[in-house]
C-alpha cells in the first residue's frame, strides 16, 4: 500500500531526468541527469510563477483568516435567521471550481457586460480590468471568496468551544469588545487559527481550476501559479521532462512551506504551554 | 435609555450580519435570478426579474449535460462507496489494532494528499494511457478512489479515537470476535461521522477539477469538463449558462447544507474540537 500510493512521485522523479517531447518523437527520450533542473532554475518566468505563488498564498490565507474570524464572531450571535446567514455565508464553498469561476468571469467581472463594467459607469470611472493587469488579484479574489467559508466553519467551531463564563466573567473586569477579543478569545481559539491555516495553505497550494477557468494563468504567465505552470508544460508542450522536474520542485517548495509553518506552530505553542 | 440604545445597536449588527451574507452570496443569488430570465434580459445585469421563465432548464436540460451529470454521478457514488468500503475498515484496523507506529502510518497516508496533484499526474496519465483507461468511468473511479482513501482513512480516525476503549473491551470479554465488534458496535457508534465523510467524499469528486480535465475528453468526462467546455463555447448566452450552473452545483451543496454539523471534524480530521 504504501509503495503504491508514493510510486507515481518516484516515476515522476525519474521522467525528471530525462529529455521526453511527446510530440517530437524524432528526439526520442535521453537521460540529461540534472538538465532539466537546471533550464527551470534559469527560466525568468520560473521566478515570476514562484512569486505569484507566494503572493496568492500569503495574501488569500491573510484575508481568509481576518475574514473567517470576523464572520465566525458575527455568526457565533443569536439573531433571527442566523442558520440563512450562516448558509448563505458557507454556500461557496460547495460550488465547484468550474462554476465559480464562471460566474465571477461572466456576470461579475467581465469588463464590457458585468457589474464590473454597470458599477464603473454608475461610479463615473473606467471597469477594471481584471482579466488583464489585475488578473493575479483576480484569481486572489476567487480563492477568498471560496475559502473564507472553510475559514468560518473552524473559527466558529472555536468560538462555539469557549465557555459563556469566561467571557463574562471577563466583562466584569471591565475589559471591552476588542480588549476581550485579542486578550482572551482568540488566544483560546489559537490552535483552531492554525489548523485552519496549515489545511488552507494545503488546498491553496493546490489551486488549479480557478485559473484554468478564469485566467489560463495569463496573460503570459501573470497569473499562473507552479500547479498550472507544471500543466502548461505537460500537457500543453507535451515536454515530459521539464514538467516532471517543475512537478518535483513544486513539491519540494509545498514540503518546505507545510514543514516551515508546522515547525513554527509547534515552537509557539511549546512556548506558549511552557 | 440604555437598553433602546443597545437593542438599537443589535438591530444594527443583525442587519450588517445580513447584508454581509447576501453580499457574499451575491454570485451565486444572482446567477439563480438569471437562470429564471428570458436570455433578452440577461445583460445588460438587473436584480430585476421582469419575465420569470423556466425555459433555460428546459432548454440545458436537453443538450448532452444530461449524460455529463449522469458520468459525475456514477463516479461520485461509486468512489464513495469504494471509499468507505476500504477506508473505514483500515482505519479502524490502524486505530485499534495493535500496530508499532500507527500514527506513523497515517502520516505516510496523509502525505499522499498534502501533495499537489500535479506531482502525480504525469505517472498518472502515461499508466492510463498504456492501460487504455484514459477517458473511462473505471479509470476515473480508480484514481478518485486512490486520492480520496487516505482522507478517509485520515478523518475517520477522529470519530474512531472517540468511541471509548470500554466498549470495545466488553465486547471483547463478550467473546466478540474483532470483525464482529466492528460491524455491531464500531459502525452504529460512528454512524454519523461515517455518513458525513461519505457526503464530503462525494462532494469533493463532483467538484474535481484537475484530474477529470486531464484524464478524460469525452466519453467519461464529468460535469466540471463540460462546464469549462460550455464556458468557451456559449460563454455569453448567461441566463442558459446560469441555469446549467444552478443545476450542477445543487447536489454538492444540498448534501454540504446536511454534512455541515460533522463538516469541521471531518475536514480537520478532529484536529480541532467541533
Amino acid at each position: 500500500m504504501a509503495v503504491i500510493t508514493q510510486a507515481p512521485i518516484l516515476v515522476t522523479i525519474g521522467l525528471s531526468l530525462v529529455q521526453w517531447i511527446v510530440v517530437r518523437p524524432d528526439l526520442g527520450v535521453t537521460f540529461v541527469g540534472l538538465n532539466n533542473y537546471i533550464d527551470i532554475l534559469v527560466t525568468r518566468d520560473f521566478y515570476a510563477v514562484v512569486l505569484n505563488t507566494a503572493l496568492i498564498t500569503l495574501i488569500s490565507l491573510a484575508a481568509c483568516t481576518v475574514l473567517g474570524i470576523l464572520f465566525g464572531l458575527m455568526l457565533n450571535q443569536d439573531f433571527p435567521g442566523v442558520s440563512i446567514v450562516r448558509t448563505l455565508v458557507i454556500s461557496p464553498f460547495f460550488v465547484m471550481d468550474a462554476v465559480a469561476g464562471i460566474i465571477w468571469r461572466t456576470m461579475m467581472l467581465n469588463s464590457s457586460f458585468g457589474f464590473n463594467e454597470s458599477l464603473a459607469s454608475l461610479l463615473g470611472i473606467k471597469p477594471v480590468d481584471f482579466f488583464g493587469v489585475y488578473s493575479l488579484l483576480t484569481i486572489i479574489i476567487l480563492i477568498v471568496w471560496q475559502w473564507t467559508p472553510f475559514f468560518v466553519l473552524i473559527m466558529l467551531a472555536g468560538f462555539r468551544s469557549i465557555s459563556v463564563e469566561i467571557s463574562d466573567s471577563a466583562r466584569v473586569d471591565g475589559a471591552g469588545w476588542w480588549r476581550e477579543l485579542l486578550s482572551i478569545r482568540l488566544p483560546i481559539i489559537m490552535n483552531h487559527i492554525e489548523v485552519a491555516i496549515l489545511l488552507g495553505m494545503i488546498f491553496v497550494l493546490k489551486v488549479f481550476g480557478l485559473i484554468f477557468v478564469t485566467t489560463r494563468g495569463g496573460p503570459g504567465y501573470s497569473s499562473a501559479n507552479l500547479p498550472f505552470y507544471v500543466f502548461r508544460l505537460a500537457f500543453l508542450g507535451w515536454d515530459v521532462g521539464h514538467a516532471a522536474a517543475l512537478a518535483m520542485v513544486t513539491v519540494a517548495i509545498t514540503l518546505a512551506a507545510i514543514f516551515v509553518l508546522f515547525r513554527w506552530f509547534r515552537q509557539r505553542f511549546a512556548e506558549a504551554s511552557s | 435609555m440604555i437598553s433602546r440604545a443597545r437593542g438599537g445597536r443589535r438591530l444594527l449588527r443583525i442587519a450588517a450580519a445580513w447584508c454581509v451574507a447576501v453580499l457574499w452570496a451575491f454570485p451565486l443569488l444572482y446567477m439563480l435570478l438569471t437562470s429564471f430570465k428570458a436570455e433578452a434580459d440577461a445583460v445588460p445585469p438587473s436584480l430585476w426579474l421582469a419575465h420569470p421563465t423556466l425555459q433555460n432548464y428546459e432548454i440545458v436540460l436537453q443538450q448532452q449535460i444530461l449524460r455529463y451529470l449522469e458520468d459525475s454521478a456514477i463516479i461520485s457514488v461509486a468512489t464513495v462507496a469504494i471509499c468507505i468500503l476500504v477506508g473505514v475498515p483500515t482505519s479502524y484496523v490502524i486505530v485499534f489494532g495493535r500496530l508499532k507506529k500507527a500514527d506513523n502510518l497515517f502520516f505516510w497516508f496523509l502525505s499522499t494528499t498534502l501533495l499537489p496533484p500535479v506531482a502525480m499526474i504525469i505517472p498518472v496519465f502515461l499508466l492510463f494511457r498504456v492501460l487504455g483507461l484514459l477517458d473511462t468511468l473505471g479509470g476515473m473511479i480508480l484514481i478518485f478512489s486512490g486520492v480520496n482513501i487516505p482522507i478517509v482513512i485520515w478523518m475517520i480516525r477522529a470519530f474512531l479515537l472517540d468511541v471509548p476503549r470500554e466498549i470495545l473491551e466488553s465486547a471483547d470479554l463478550d467473546g466478540a470476535s474483532r470483525l464482529r465488534s466492528f460491524f455491531s458496535t464500531i459502525v452504529p457508534l460512528c454512524r454519523q461521522g461515517i455518513v458525513s465523510i461519505g457526503l464530503l467524499v462525494f462532494i469533493f469528486v463532483w467538484n474535481e477539477f484537475f484530474y477529470s480535465i486531464n484524464l478524460t475528453y469525452v466519453n467519461a468526462a464529468p460535469v466540471p469538463v463540460y462546464m469549462a467546455g460550455f464556458m468557451t463555447q456559449e460563454g455569453l448566452f448567461w441566463a442558459k449558462l446560469s441555469a446549467i450552473s444552478t443545476l450542477v452545483i445543487l447536489p454538492p451543496s444540498i448534501l454540504g447544507w446536511f454534512a455541515q454539523r460533522s463538516l469541521v471534524k471531518g475536514l480537520t480530521a478532529g484536529s480541532v474540537k467541533g
